[in-house]
């Protein structure tokens, strides 16, 4: 590391900024704490949050610290779109959510996590599929906070990367264990105004700082040919394509988002989500301007680098106040993801893995709620652990990110088309993995039969994601016209061409052989589910007299209900 | 004309944020009220 690139605050200014922002935060909890929480609001409180409080929460779940480097390393790399292609592509998967996230809600209004409707749906081996898909998720999820904190104090202040770690791990612990999913909602407000007073605040201040519109005049001419063009093929295909179909995934297989849908009353869905898209497109794009003025400027990153970036713009260009504000900034984006992620694991902990598996029918709001807390501090432990050896989490992550590709056809067909079966979703995700893993690591040459094979697979993934896009918010005839026109427009387009795009190829992979899987295995299926079980399946925990955990499986045959035995 | 609009493409994103910050605010003020008249508890 470059040292002498970045200002660094004083030991004492850090540590008073670390202690206040996990201080207040902490305290804010306090004024929501209950000596004997709810189980069921321990995981969505009480299904009835406000606009204010759950659109804010989602925007601060959605923006993760990595957010904000990943969009100034796309405005860097990409110029005048790169902004757009990380941060308006992330923003439109929230819209593009919340119609499936309705019927969720509609068909399962208290349900805990996602995992546990699709265990309603079809049964274990789909709900581990799930769950574990968001365990793993959520944990490479803390990881990366844990590890941006290091980072952040590291480079900004005298305090040691470990150190940096332990006080963000201690700290999100700190509010969250008590209350949970309440603490993650309540605190996240907070910690969202203070990231958007800082990046209204940074954003111009580096832009003046810089020269201004005097900056743009001189030095409009450092950008190449695609960084110039507005419309850049490159940044489509490099950044912004990939970014789309891995964030519609990320949409539909992170239990943080699944989590909060539970949570908000179910009318303000729509315009909770419509002002998450917004706001977190203004921020992250915002801060993504950052990326772009460094190139204009010229900046080199520290050690090439490029999460680098963002810390030496606010190094070279804001006072220690700014500079101040950028941490705290940083800290509130990390935390907020943080101790969302906490909710998360310690809800699928306690619903997927206790309330519907080990407890049997039977289970113990009390035994339960203590888990849930338990899987907090054993969670905490392991992301400050993982964040301290500073593993290569990377091909973890590219196998949850084709797991969730996996999914998320399988996942949201499964409430609409009543022929969808255990065995449809099981196979669709598993040879979805599969083939994505051959094309993702070349494990066949990627020339020939083999990459027209897998470039047809991605065409059929490109049109179940217009489709899907579509069956969001039209009907599902168009949606299907839509879907199979995009697959066989762009054959042309990409046979022989995709095979050069590895990333995109075997995202749209997965997408596109889940989908084949799923409709060829359900169209063979007798099964007929009855969307309505799902609501007396999916019931609350907190019940004195009955245990609440139903076991999967009634479904009808050639039309007629099959009435089933249920705990 | 090119520099004012790639300007304000720059700095348009700042003015968004806090367009919703002032909506959450606002909204979060409301609710607050809600849940106090109606003798909730907000979440």
């Amino acid at each position: 590391m470059q040292e002498t690139d970045f200002f660094k605050l004083s030991t004492s200014t850090a540590l008073m900024l670390l202690v206040g922002f996990y201080g207040l935060t902490f305290l804010l909890s306090m004024l929501i704490g209950k000596k004997k929480e709810n189980v069921d609001g321990y995981m969505v409180s009480n299904n009835a949050i406000g606009f204010g409080l759950s659109a804010a929460s989602m925007i601060a779940t959605w923006i993760w610290a990595a957010s904000f480097y990943a969009s100034a390393t796309s405005g860097y790399r990409y110029g005048l779109s790169g902004p757009l292609h990380y941060g308006l592509w992330g923003a439109l998967m929230i819209l593009f959510i919340y119609p499936f996230g309705r019927r969720f809600r509609k068909l399962a209004p208290r349900a805990h996590t996602l995992a546990e409707v699709i265990q309603a749906r079809h049964g274990t081996s789909s709900q581990l599929i799930m769950a574990v898909s968001n365990l793993i998720g959520s944990c490479i999820s803390l990881m990366v906070n844990f590890t941006a904190a290091g980072a952040l104090v590291s480079i900004l202040s005298p305090l040691s990367f470990i150190q940096g770690v332990l006080i963000a791990g201690l700290g999100v612990l700190s509010y969250t264990l008590w209350s949970g999913f309440r603490a993650s909602v309540m605190t996240d407000f907070a910690q969202l105004i203070a990231m958007i007073l800082a990046a209204v605040v940074i954003i111009p201040l580096i832009f003046f700082n810089a020269g201004g519109t005097d900056m743009l005049a001189a030095n409009l001419g450092n950008l190449s040919e695609q960084q110039a063009d507005f419309f850049s093929t490159k940044a489509i295909l490099e950044q912004g394509a990939p970014y789309f179909v891995a964030v519609l995934a990320y949409a539909i297989g992170n239990q943080t988002i699944a989590q909060r849908l539970f949570a908000v009353r179910e009318d303000l869905i729509k315009s909770t989500f419509l002002t998450a898209t917004l706001g977190y497109g203004a921020v992250v794009i915002g801060l993504g301007m950052l990326g772009l003025l460094a190139l204009l400027v010229g900046l080199e990153p520290a050690n090439g680098n490029m999460n680098n970036i963002i810390p030496q713009m606010a190094s070279t260009y804001l006072p220690p106040f700014g500079i101040a504000l950028f941490f705290i900034l940083v800290v509130g984006s990390l935390s907020s993801t943080a101790d969302s992620d906490l909710s998360a694991l310690s809800a699928i902990v306690m619903t997927d893995v206790y309330g519907k598996n080990l407890a049997r029918g039977k289970p113990c709001p009390k035994r339960m709620l203590w888990l849930g807390r338990i899987t907090m501090v054993v969670a905490t432990m392991l992301g400050v652990i993982f964040a301290s050896l500073r593993l290569d989490i990377l091909v973890m992550l590219v196998f949850v990110g084709a797991l969730w590709g996996a999914i998320v056809f399988p996942v949201i067909v499964s409430f609409y088309w009543n022929r969808v079966s255990n065995k449809a979703f099981t196979w669709a995700v598993v040879s979805a993995v599969a083939l994505f893993t051959t094309a993702r690591f070349e494990l066949l040459p990627l020339d020939g039969i083999v990459a027209v094979f897998f470039e047809l697979c991605a065409s059929l993934g490109l049109g179940v994601v217009i489709g899907l896009m579509v069956f969001a918010f039209f009907n599902r005839r168009v949606a299907i016209a839509m879907g199979v026109g995009a697959a066989i427009v762009s054959m042309p387009f990409t046979i022989g061409f995709l095979r050069e795009y590895v990333v995109l190829l075997s995202s749209l992979t997965a997408y596109g052989v889940s989908a084949a899987v799923c409709v060829a295995i359900s169209l063979r299926s007798n099964e007929r589910f009855d969307f309505d079980l799902l609501a007396e399946r999916v019931t609350s925990f907190h019940q004195d007299d009955e245990p609440a955990a139903a076991q999967p499986g009634p479904v009808s045959t050639g039309g007629g209900r099959i009435a089933a035995a249920r705990a | 004309m090119t520099n004012m609009l790639l300007t304000g493409y720059i700095l348009v994103w700042p003015v968004a944020s806090a367009a919703v910050l002032v909506a959450l605010i606002v909204a979060l003020i409301r609710d607050m009220r809600a849940a106090s008249r109606d003798g909730d508890s907000m979440i």
